[in-house]
């Protein structure tokens, strides 16, 4: 007997949680990579912010809806979208072919080039990484990881040994303090907010013409139309501008 | 599947067996040295004076108390700023001999004290000095008694390599992810390196089973039905 009011208040309390769930305004879960300044990082406190994380909740107060940001290892994000862990990346994605194969892209917001960063001592040029003397640190699953691969790797002008791939660029960055890397390349705001109040120097960029937009599920079509809507609306705003300017994203 | 085929023969294959070579590498390079401290440390513990007792025993649970992610990013990130820029090679492999040596210590401490303390003083009696005795008389047994133990740990090390691909050395897993992260083909992928690893950790179940059994001792083998 006991078990079975038990079972009924089990099955009571379960009904009530999903019922609360089902009424809550849509909630709508955003990958970000945490360690991605100026675009999205923890702050001081363990907080996701960033340009990025400011705008998504600008647009999800825009268009009435919540979010939920959700830091994300960048080199599992999209099957982590693909298997609805998250509902969109909104962290400084590039939309590129590859990617497009499998998932759905917002409008542009963003167009980036990468930069290479050295030491401030250091007399390497940029020719010099170009032709492959220079052994190169940057993130793995990035685009810099696959220029890298398919410009200088493929191409045997860079030996393999001497392109590093790591977890996060700051410890791309903090191996080419120590000197194990001689240079460091990523997208070129990463790497000019990586490089700040640090003895270091950016000695070109490469021009790749790449976009950044938000990523959704190839079947999300309402969420696709709603982002790009809050998108246009927010780069019609004041706010953009005052984002862009809070985290020094002038070129 | 023939695509997939395709994808395992031509994107797949190459990485992937020189990442198996570069987790080899990793693996035979810690072993041994994993296991001379394992025993150092345990007969430090066991027979050492106070400081050294109490050093190995601290060593030990600062050890067993840290992450290994964090051990090798000590290692990797901080030992530079006094003086130490060790290779992602060599840091892994340090960091993976400082961990497997601590816990091999509680393994073969474990056999340490399941030999009689009465052999130590027969051996004495003998005439055979303290460190004598030690080493022919109680660490040949407590290494066959220690072996099961330290062939556990040295398969979880098997596995454990994988952690190198965070200082940036790659070998399978990192390899494998690199693929991954191209290709999208996450499941394909990792199922392979899965079954990769069970190749290797059974090959060293089997070695450590011939090797127990190569060591018994006629007539001090454990009773079997």
């Amino acid at each position: 007997m006991r078990i079975r009011k038990f079972a009924c208040l089990c099955l009571c309390l379960s009904f009530l949680l999903c019922a609360s769930a089902g009424f809550a305004a849509t909630k709508y879960i955003v990958g970000i990579d945490g360690d991605y300044p100026p675009y999205s990082f923890m702050d001081s406190d363990g907080k996701p912010t960033g340009f990025d994380v400011e705008s998504v909740q600008w647009i999800a107060n825009e268009m009435g809806f919540e979010v939920e940001i959700r830091p994300t290892a960048w080199d599992g994000i999209i099957p982590a979208l693909l298997a609805k862990r998250i509902d969109m990346v909104y962290s400084g994605m590039t939309a590129n072919d590859e990617r497009k194969k499998v998932v759905d892209f917002s409008t542009v917001y963003w167009e980036i080039d990468q930069a290479i960063a050295v030491k401030n001592e250091s007399t390497a040029t940029f020719e010099d990484f170009m032709a492959g003397k220079l052994a190169v640190g940057t993130q793995r699953g990035c685009t810099a990881a696959e220029w890298i691969e398919d410009n200088l790797v493929k191409k045997d002008v860079l030996a393999a040994d001497k392109f590093r791939l790591y977890d996060s660029f700051p410890a791309a960055v903090m191996d080419l303090e120590i000197g194990r890397v001689e240079t460091a390349m990523m997208d070129d705001m990463i790497v000019l907010g990586a490089i700040k109040g640090k003895p270091l120097k950016i000695i070109g960029t490469i021009k790749t013409g790449e976009e950044y937009a938000v990523a959704i599920r190839k079947e999300d079509t309402e969420l696709k139309k709603m982002i790009n809507e809050g998108l246009s609306r927010l780069m019609a705003s004041p706010k953009w501008e005052e984002l862009k300017a809070k985290y020094e994203m002038q070129k | 599947m023939d695509d997939s085929i395709r994808f395992i023969m031509e994107d797949l294959s190459g990485p992937l067996l020189q990442g198996t070579l570069a987790s080899l590498k990793l693996i035979v390079c810690s072993v041994p040295f994993g296991l001379a401290l394992g025993f150092m440390l345990a007969s430090g513990w066991v027979y050492g004076n106070k400081p050294v007792s109490w050093l190995c025993r601290t060593y030990v649970a600062l050890v067993k108390g840290t992450p290994l992610l964090i051990l090798l990013f000590i290692i990797y990130f901080c030992l530079p700023s006094f003086g130490l820029t060790l290779s992602p090679f060599f840091a892994s492999v340090l960091g993976f001999i400082m961990c497997n040596g601590a816990y091999n210590s509680e393994y073969i401490r474990g056999a340490i004290l399941s030999v009689r303390s009465g052999q130590l003083i027969a051996a004495r009696s003998l005439g055979m000095s303290r460190a004598q005795a030690i080493i022919s008389i109680v660490m040949p047994q407590a290494a066959r008694r220690a072996l099961p133990g330290c062939s556990n740990e040295i398969i979880y090390l098997v596995k454990y390599s994988s952690l190198a691909y965070i200082l940036s050395y790659i070998e399978l897993t990192g390899a494998g992810k690199m693929i991954a992260t191209r290709s999208f083909r996450f499941t394909l992928v990792f199922s392979i390196i899965g079954l990769v690893y069970l190749v290797m950790v059974t090959i060293a179940s089997i070695i450590f089973m011939w090797l127990e059994k190569k060591l018994a001792v006629p007539g001090f083998e454990a009773k079997r039905q």
